[in-house]
């Protein structure tokens, strides 16, 4: 009661505007997560529903947070490239890419070119990989099981292709600092052409399924739209911006590896729903399985690494790649010694979950999974700390020292 | 009643013999399903897994049971027998191993209307017993999709008995000894399986029990015994449902008799075929499609499948009057 009275002010903080939530009553309030069935990782969502409309979601992230950045500053240079490997299960190649690739910049040496062309077959493998692991997924969050078992048999072939190249399915550890650790083995090259042509047959004929299937349309169609504003000013990266036509991949607009060398076409929808985040991913699958049949043919000769040595010199330097969720980001800093001073990553699911809470409003509840799924959510790449205090609307950062200080403080008055 | 009619109600083609159907329609789900989607399916128990399902059922039996401490404690117990008991009962009235079923009586279509009616709202009921957000929506989700299927499927059943001018699954049966109800009211048929699958919640009509958006709708909060019944009583649903369908669209169990072979074992087999024909075509439809949303369900039962029915029922009423096909 009094907190109600204490909202007249004009400008309602963030808090307020969550407590002002208590005139929702409990049974409107449905919990989503952190343990569902639709996530395959913890995060929460309330729901506040009008019967099975949803008026307001309320996110609570963090569930996932491990410390890997306060990890990587106890770690040597070389350790946390394959540990930021571990930061996704999915996406995994491309942050020790883009985190490399950071590391690479504040070094004199320069990355042999046949090393960048493997760099882009393997990411453009993952991307493959990850946008079939995603349709197969959003299969199966509409109920349609067999779509879900027929994509995630042709995932297969991707795996295979990757665990022959580099001796791992998921976490390929291919990268090193200026190079790579493998080359790519002999004969390989008729054999990926020939299954990237056979999976973009298959992207095309999923396609061709989610064009024609009735009830895949209904559920999809007019279900969660944003419109071009409404994604620019949210932020939404990579996918998330081009489905309604924005031009936002960080490979055609800071070509990093051999992106430059490679022809691609960016593809964009206008659509602004979920059926158009469909049609873009199995296209974009096309068009990676192009490119790395051109990248295959037309692999230059060369040494694939450069050695460098342990310490690092002193600067910092930051780096973004496109990952298949969007663009990622890495900043490191470097005081000269064996270990990083600093590393943070910023990953697309931080950058496109605002723009998913705002497709959901208005939607059923029936769309949840299907919504949330949209966005390609990735919550274990999330999960990172920062200080926002609502109330004076003060941003500041604590030291490692600093926030060990605290933590000992607070269990000690917990006591 | 005799000693024979009480093994027949009992053991075959009654109560046992239902409940070892339901399992083999269990397994056949399974394996079909999993056949279409480049899978295996059971294996291990049983020849090729046929006892599958009977294993899991058995491993329910001696799994912990939890009562949630909001659940009205008496009807979260108690309804999942009742459940149980209404696709038991309504069998009795299908003819299968003879042409007369092994407790029909006069207007026994209205007993099975009955039935079906009731079956519906005991599972509403043990859902909001149990109190919890999921089942809260998950009740309010089969209450609406149960008011969109079942004037469909009761006008589809009522074309039937309009035609066949009985009201007894028996006469039904009785009335296609020359020509099946299925090729005068084709459009009744599809109507029927369409309404048995959202009765059923097979997939696209899967939505009070959508596992991926209210964790396994209104079962989510039951454990043990009482999981493992409601389970089977779903599976016995379902082998009532298409028996249903091929007692009043498929000539239930008739079918050319040859001299020398018992009449019986004809009928039986011929019923059995049929039973695991619509059993597979539902199979099919259902692993080849996607969920709808519960609006999209209420709407296609009323915009469009109402209308059908009608149509249907309109249809039979001037082929009746014309005196044309009269196949009696």
């Amino acid at each position: 009661m009094k907190m109600s009275e204490s909202t007249s002010s004009s400008n309602p903080t963030r808090r307020e505007e969550t407590a002002g939530l208590m005139k929702y009553s409990t049974e409107n309030l449905v919990p989503f997560g952190p343990i569902h069935p639709a996530l395959k990782e913890p995060e929460y969502f309330k729901l506040v529903l009008e019967g099975e409309k949803i008026v307001e979601v309320i996110p609570r992230i963090g569930y996932v947070h491990r410390g890997l950045e306060k990890a990587a500053e106890s770690r040597p240079w070389v350790q946390n490239m394959y540990m930021f490997e571990r930061t996704c299960g999915i996406c995994s190649f491309v942050h020790s890419l883009c985190y490399g690739q950071a590391v690479e910049e504040l070094t004199i040496y320069k990355v042999p070119k046949r090393a960048k062309y493997i760099r882009l077959i393997i990411a453009e493998l993952e991307r493959i990989h990850s946008h079939l692991l995603w349709v197969g997924l959003m299969g199966h969050w509409a109920g349609f099981e067999t779509l879900f078992m027929w994509v995630w048999q042709d995932r297969e072939i991707v795996l295979d292709i990757v665990e022959t190249i580099s001796g791992n399915r998921v976490h390929k550890s291919m990268n090193a600092f200026c190079g790579v650790r493998r080359d790519m083995p002999e004969n390989m090259e008729d054999h990926i052409v020939e299954k990237m042509k056979y999976l973009a047959d298959r992207a095309r004929y999923y396609r061709e399924i989610i064009d024609t299937e009735e009830t895949m349309l209904e559920r999809t169609q007019k279900v969660g739209k944003l419109t071009a504003d409404t994604v620019e000013k949210l932020c939404a990266v990579g996918p998330m911006a081009r489905y309604v036509g924005i031009q936002n991949d960080v490979r055609l607009n800071d070509p990093y590896s051999a992106y430059d060398e490679v022809p691609f076409n960016i593809v964009t929808r206008n659509e602004g729903d979920v059926q158009g985040l469909l049609r873009l991913r199995l296209d974009e699958l096309v068009v990676s399985a192009d490119m790395v049949s051109y990248a295959v043919k037309h692999l230059p000769d060369g040494p694939i690494r450069v050695k460098i040595p342990p310490t690092i010199p002193a600067g910092e330097h930051s780096s973004h790649c496109e990952a298949p969720r969007g663009e990622i980001f890495y900043y490191v800093k470097s005081t000269g010694g064996r270990t990083p001073d600093r590393v943070k990553s910023r990953q697309p699911t931080l950058a496109n979950l605002p723009a998913a809470l705002e497709m959901l409003k208005g939607q059923t509840i029936a769309d949840v999974p299907i919504v949330l799924t949209a966005i390609d959510p990735c919550f274990g790449c999330m999960d990172r700390m920062s200080f926002l205090d609502t109330e004076t609307n003060k941003q500041w950062t604590w030291s490692g020292e600093q926030l060990r200080q605290y933590g000992i403080k607070y269990y000690k008055n917990r006591r | 009643m005799t000693f024979t009619e009480v093994l027949e109600a009992v053991v075959f083609p009654g109560v046992l013999f239902t409940i070892g159907m339901g399992f083999l329609f269990d397994w056949l789900d399974r394996k079909t399903a999993a056949r279409m989607q480049g899978r295996i399916g059971p294996k291990i128990t049983g020849p090729s897994g046929t006892l599958q399902p009977l294993a899991d059922f058995l491993k329910l039996m001696f799994k912990e049971e939890i009562i949630p401490s909001h659940a009205d404690k008496k009807i979260f117990l108690f309804a999942p027998a009742l459940y149980f008991l209404a696709p038991l009962l309504a069998i009795q009235f299908i003819p299968i191993i003879s042409l007369v079923p092994v407790a029909g009586f006069d207007y026994d279509i209205l007993a099975i209307l009955f039935l079906l009616a009731y079956a519906a709202f005991v599972v509403a009921v043990l859902s909001y017993s149990s109190a919890s957000s999921y089942t809260t929506i998950a009740t309010g989700r089969l209450v609406l999709q149960y008011v969109s299927y079942e004037i469909p499927l009761v006008l589809a059943i009522i074309t039937a008995v309009l035609y066949s001018r009985s009201l007894s699954v028996e006469g039904i049966v009785a009335a296609q000894s020359r020509l099946w109800n299925i090729f005068v009211m084709p459009f009744a048929f599809a109507v029927y399986i369409i309404a048995l699958m959202a009765e059923l919640e097979k997939p696209p009509f899967d939505i009070p029990s959508a596992k991926t958006e209210i964790v396994a709708g209104w079962l989510t909060e039951f454990s043990g015994r009482a999981l493992g019944f409601l389970k089977l009583t779903k599976e016995i649903s379902y082998v009532f449902g298409s028996a249903l369908a091929v007692s009043l669209f498929l000539g239930g169990p008739l079918g050319p008799l040859i001299p020398g072979v018992p009449s019986a074992v004809l009928y039986f087999s011929y019923f059995m075929i049929k039973l695991l024909a619509v059993g597979f075509l539902i199979f099919v439809l259902k692993t080849a499609l996607a969920r709808i949303k519960i609006g999209q369900a209420t709407e296609l039962f009323w915009k469009i499948l109402t209308p059908l029915s009608l149509a249907q029922i309109v249809l039979v009423l001037a082929i009746i009057q014309e005196g044309i096909l009269i196949a009696r």
